[in-house]
């Protein structure tokens, strides 16, 4: 995927590079975006796989009702990444069915 | 976090839940309004096209503008916005509570204004859970919020006015769009929407569905089919599209959650969207404490939804215990005035469902629609000369042409449904009334341009926008190139706001026929198809329930087997609906199957009951509120 | 609907379907179950379907244990998976008194069978290694403990019931029960007037107002209790922990959601189920504390249920007057009628059709052990 540069009506900010993982690789995403966001722009579009069937699972509602986008976000699971703002350095992982919890 | 006391209590911040917090602060009530979004202006925030309705409700200017001027509106009148709040249940006490980032508020406000808008039907087909299926509000979220491309192609469902202007601006954003489909035997939004899409090439495929969608880690293709009268699919009609990107765009169901789980009366009104809670005229439930408004209370539009905003407001504000000095007669003097604008925003065949639907909820007689015009403008008078050429031909609520006029040529009426009607002589093709018209469907011609030649003036929201002297290629009204054209002038002005006003010369006999052109490389051309073997999808596995990864046949089965009749019974026995999205994607299919498998109407089912809270917040959150009393 | 039948079970919840499936599996099918919404939606569908023998009244233990047995062979007798975690139960004690208490009890519970035992703070940890032992003395362990998805056991009762020819009438409900002498001879529903032989009362939370319908006056009342769960995430607890000094209990269900309540003792009697944020803020409180390492799961829903309370805390079970012969209750399960419902229905089945019970003496849950005030209460409810 891309991100959209130009447009007709619309003006986007090209906000300041923010680096964050994704399974361990590091990715840019930029100032604004959410983690789907970022992660959309980067091409990635598998985010979990289903707690059942473990199928691949993407975005869907985009505003944090539908909870197709859970991900392991910096050890917490279950973390809808369409509504989760980008933070340097954050760590991202896919979440493979149930999600688990760091015994610290 | 503490307990905060208020007057009025807004929740959802979109044009409905803005006017009517403006409205109740206008009149002296202290109003909170929470939101769940970053961002203030619900829907509006997507929308980058000019809005139709009325000028009192800001038509002609784009969403993303009104936006901002509906915040603006409430800041001022000192209502308290809090953003990134989810509303979470509503308590038997009168409690609200709210979930932020960082805390778990508690509102104990004297009247509630639940302004929720609406969330997106979803469409189950095989494969309809792999990335790259989105609802068209994602779509739109993703685009034109966050800047980021959906896809490179895109297969639209639906043709409502949402499909339709999806489907535009996903072209505006430079992203291929292989087909709009529907599965009725019409388009159902505007065809001025229709229009725009179908000039720039994209086809709308009527009596059509999605089979299945196939690909690995996301979309890759999508099969459809023409389906006959009872909607199946005909066999030997099937046809596959090279996508990575479904857009569903469905349908809205109004988001009433809260509403059923604060108790109050509901009832299912299939012209409003599905169940919607009862309210009077003054927009109050069966709850006095309760109101409702805007897409929340039957899916209508922006333009309605700022005025049951304000009714609400209105009456919220007027039935506080505190005297906030509204007095009767400027109460009903606003309420009346409130009252005289939805009754003409509901006028016409496009009001139709709300008037329906709101008099079936209320149990009042259907208002009757006073006659509309609606003569065509005779265009073959017009052979020769300069003027502009309307091609608005639906009664739809809408009149900013007329407005912007200066010179009063174009007439709509006190009646906005009707047809704009041209007085040709007072036009002299000046143009600006094409810029302004929502539905890009004013063109001026002037046929005297030269002895063979006609220059046409067309509405331009793409980039880049060609110079003078550019030669382009000159399609028809379906998106066929017909010729090529010499660009005679290309008008950006700020008092066009973003739409430019591109000249194209081309042969008298191809006036009456461009209607757009295209620079070419808007449209990225199909890939070559590859498919995988997909002569064993089966319908039944198709996933209903994607929390809980359920197919169809674990729900028919539930049915026949073990005898579920109902959403309860189905969530119990199969967890769907369980799920940390509590049932909003699954629920109106589960109840779709339900209807067909007990040959019932779906009216009959009552959605799974909701509970508390509405959306998951974490025990370390709830774990540190505190119970302090603030004021 | 029949107008005619043998007998008629009031209540879809986990005791009438058992009660259903006992008699049928019994032979006598010419049963009507009437339920007056639909299946589960009582108590049973809002409980956290724990199964536990640790009670300090011998009488339930032994009810308790024969229900085990039953629950373990569920899948196979009745071809239904119910989610069955077999985790045990762990009990914690925080103050010496507390541990001088389990201590006894666990004496007596070995002594009828069960396979307890007191288990040290670090053996606690093994047991439930996210619990934080901050505190506790010891604890009370019953790795034979578990605990089941109660919508599918009350499904796999009602469709073996069905199958065997019990009919079930769902959005049915009681309003009337007619008397002829000593006996009642026909209840009257939305539906319809059914005559029958025998009238079973599992009605839950309503055990009291379908009693006074038979003209008894039985001594329950049902009390809100709350109940919340998170979302599922990998399992990380085996065992159904209770804390009666915190007043929790919690477990991590075969789906892997976590389900905790507690009983709030400042509930009045009534009907009222809507939760509250003042138990969802409390719950969480409490849940962190012992399992800190939940705090970043995610709370899905809240609910609440009816305890049915008896005056001493276990069950009421059998005839309850001698004016009404064949009216037969089976109510005041206070809070653990979803553990006891497989040896309820089959006590109640043996009642109705040999006229006594066979497994089990039902003596000491006779109604008659009320009169004279309450003796010895169950002291093990949370
Ligand atoms: C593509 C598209 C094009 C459209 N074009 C037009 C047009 O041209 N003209 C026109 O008049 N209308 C148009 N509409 C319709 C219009 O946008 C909606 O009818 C209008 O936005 C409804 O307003 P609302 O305030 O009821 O709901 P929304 O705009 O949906 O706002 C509701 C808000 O409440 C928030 N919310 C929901 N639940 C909670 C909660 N529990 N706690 C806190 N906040 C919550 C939501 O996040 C949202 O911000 C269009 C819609 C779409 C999708
Ligand atoms: C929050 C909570 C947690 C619990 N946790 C546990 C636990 O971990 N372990 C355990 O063993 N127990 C637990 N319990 C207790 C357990 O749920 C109950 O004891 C058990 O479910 C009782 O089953 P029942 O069939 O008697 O009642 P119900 O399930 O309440 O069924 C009674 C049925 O009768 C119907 N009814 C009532 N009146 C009429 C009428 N007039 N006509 C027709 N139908 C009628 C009702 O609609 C209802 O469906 C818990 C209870 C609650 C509320
Ligand atoms: S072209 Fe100019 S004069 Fe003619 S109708 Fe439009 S705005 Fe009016
Ligand atoms: S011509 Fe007028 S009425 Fe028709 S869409 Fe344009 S502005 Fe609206
Ligand atoms: S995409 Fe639906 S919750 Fe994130």
């Amino acid at each position: 995927m891309r991100r959209i540069t130009e447009h007709p009506i619309l003006t986007f900010e090209q906000g300041r590079k923010i680096t964050f993982t994704f399974d361990g690789k590091t990715i840019e995403g930029r100032e604004g975006d959410t983690i789907a966001s970022a992660l959309q722009a980067a091409g990635i579009r598998v985010y979990r796989e289903s707690i059942e069937m473990h199928r691949p699972r993407g975005f869907f509602c985009a505003i944090g009702r539908c909870a197709n986008c859970s991900m392991i976000v910096d050890g917490v699971p279950n973390t809808k990444v369409c509504v989760t703002r980008l933070r340097e350095g954050v760590v991202v992982e896919t979440q493979r069915g149930r999600g688990g919890v760091r015994r610290d | 976090m503490a307990m905060i006391n208020t007057e009025i209590l807004v929740i959802g911040g979109g044009p409905a839940g803005l006017c009517a917090a403006a409205e109740a602060a206008e009149h002296g009530a202290k109003v909170l309004l929470v939101d769940d979004k970053d961002v203030l202006g619900g829907q509006l925030i997507k929308q980058t096209h000019r809005f139709f309705g009325s000028r009192q409700q800001y038509a002609g200017v784009r969403g993303i503008d009104i936006a901002k001027i509906l915040i603006e509106n409430a800041r001022e009148f000192g209502v308290e916005l809090t953003t990134g709040a989810t509303a979470t249940a509503i308590y038997g006490d009168g409690v609200v509570a709210a979930a932020t980032d960082d805390g778990f508020l508690k509102v104990r406000p004297e009247k509630i204004i639940a302004a929720t808008g609406a969330y997106e039907n979803m469409l189950a087909f095989p494969n309809s859970d792999l990335p790259g299926v989105y609802g068209a509000g994602a779509v739109q979220t993703l685009m034109n919020v966050n800047g980021v491309a959906p896809g490179n192609r895109v297969l639209m469902i639906g043709a409502g006015n949402i499909g339709l202007i999806v489907a535009y601006q996903l072209l505006q954003a430079g992203i291929g769009v292989a087909a709009v489909i529907e599965i009725t035997d019409r388009v159902g939004g505007y065809y001025v929407h229709a229009n725009k899409i179908r000039r720039l090439g994209v086809p709308i495929l009527l009596r059509h569905t999605v089979k299945y969608a196939w690909g690995g880690e996301g979309v890759e293709g999508a099969a459809i089919a023409r389906v006959d009268e009872r909607y199946r699919p005909i066999p030997g009609t099937e046809r596959d599209l090279a996508v990575d990107t479904i857009c569903l765009s469905v349908g809205l169901t109004p988001l009433t959650e809260l509403l059923w789980n604060a108790g109050c009366g509901m009832k299912y009104i299939a012209q409003l969207g599905g169940h919607v809670a009862w309210h009077d005229e003054n927009m109050r439930t069966s709850r006095e404490d309760i109101y409702v408004a805007g897409d929340a209370s039957g899916i209508e539009e922006a333009s309605s939804a700022m005025i049951e905003g304000k009714v609400a407001g209105l009456n919220a504000a007027y039935a506080l215990k505190r005297d906030i000095g509204l007095s009767k007669k400027n109460y009903e003097g606003c309420l009346e005035d409130y009252r005289e604008q939805l009754c003409q925003l509901r006028r016409g065949p496009f009001g139709e469902k709300a008037r329906r639907g709101k008099s079936a909820l209320m149990g009042a007689p259907i208002p009757a629609d006073r006659p509309i015009k609606s003569t065509p403008v005779p265009d073959e008078e017009f052979q020769k000369g300069a003027r502009v050429v309307i091609e608005c031909e639906q009664n739809i609520p809408c009149d900013p042409c007329e407005a912007t006029c200066p010179h009063g040529a174009i007439t709509v009426g006190e009646d906005m449904v009707n047809y704009p009607l041209l007085d040709a002589g007072k036009c002299n093709a000046c143009g600006i009334c094409v810029a302004s018209c929502p539905g890009l469907a004013l063109f001026v011609l002037n046929r005297d341009y030269s002895q063979t030649e006609t220059e046409i003036i067309l509405p331009y929201e793409f980039i880049p926008v060609p110079n003078k002297g550019d030669r382009v290629d000159a399609c028809d009204r379906e998106g066929n190139v017909v010729c090529r054209a010499r660009v005679s002038r290309a008008v950006k002005s700020k008092k066009f706001d973003r739409t430019a006003l591109v000249s194209l010369v081309v042969e008298d006999r191809y006036a009456d026929v461009v209607r757009s052109f295209r620079i070419s490389g808007i449209v990225p051309e199909t890939g070559r198809i590859e498919k995988p073997d997909m002569s064993r999808v089966d319908e039944m596995d198709t996933i209903i329930c994607v929390c809980e990864d359920v197919t169809r046949r674990r729900i028919e089965e539930a049915i026949d087997r073990d005898g579920a009749q109902s959403m309860d019974e189905i969530k119990r026995l199969l967890r769907c609906g369980m799920g940390p999205c509590q049932g909003k994607t699954c629920q109106r299919l589960i109840m779709q199957i339900l209807a067909k498998k007990l040959n019932r109407n779906i009216e009959e089912f009552k959605p799974q009951t909701y509970r508390g809270p509405m959306k998951p917040v974490s025990l370390g959150l709830l774990a540190k509120a505190d119970d302090e009393e603030e004021n | 609907m029949k107008k005619k039948t043998d007998v008629v079970i009031i209540g879809g919840g986990v005791i009438g379907t058992s009660i259903a499936y006992s008699l049928a599996k019994n032979g006598v099918t010419d049963v009507v179950l009437v339920e007056r919404d639909t299946l589960s939606c009582g108590a049973t569908g809002r409980c956290a379907g724990g199964i536990r023998q640790q009670w300090s009244e011998p009488s339930n233990v032994r009810l308790a244990r024969a229900s085990i047995e039953i629950f373990k062979n569920f899948r196979e007798e009745m071809g239904r998976d119910i989610g069955l975690v077999e985790g045990g139960y762990l009990l914690c004690a925080h103050a010496e008194e507390e541990a001088e208490r389990f201590r006894e009890t666990v004496a007596m519970q070995r002594k009828v069978g069960a396979d307890v035992r007191i288990v040290t703070p670090e053996e606690m940890r093994d047991i439930a290694p996210c619990l934080n032992t901050d505190g506790m003395i010891l604890g009370a362990y019953c790795p034979d403990d578990c605990h089941a998805d109660p919508f599918q056991v009350t499904q796999g009762y009602a469709e073996n019931a069905r199958r065997l020819g019990v009919d079930i009438e769902l959005h049915t409900e009681v309003t009337e029960i007619r008397k002829k002498g000593k006996r009642v001879a026909a209840v009257v529903t939305n539906g319809g007037k059914i005559e029958c032989n025998w009238v079973v009362n599992a009605a839950g939370g309503h055990s009291a107002e379908v009693g006074a319908m038979a003209g008894v006056d039985l001594p329950t009342k049902s009390y809100r209790h709350q109940i919340a769960v998170t979302e599922p995430i990998r399992r990380i607890q085996e065992p159904l922990i209770v804390d009666f000094y915190v007043n929790i209990y919690f477990c991590q269900t075969a789906h892997g959601s976590f389900m905790m309540g507690y009983g709030d003792e400042a509930e009045k009697p009534g009907h009222n189920v809507r939760g509250t944020w003042q138990f969802l803020e409390e719950i969480s409180r409490r849940l962190t504390g012992l399992v800190p390492a939940l705090k970043d799961i995610s709370v899905v829903r809240q609910w609440a249920g009816l305890y049915n309370m008896s005056p001493d805390a276990q069950p009421i079970l059998g005839r309850v007057s001698d004016e009404v012969e064949n009216f037969i209750c089976a109510v005041g399960f206070s809070g653990h009628g979803f553990m006891l419902a497989p040896i309820t229905g089959v006590l109640m089945a043996e009642l109705i059709t040999y006229g006594e019970t066979r497994t089990l003496p039902i003596d000491e849950l006779s109604i008659k052990r009320f009169e004279g005030g309450v003796k010895s209460a169950e002291a093990n409810v949370v």
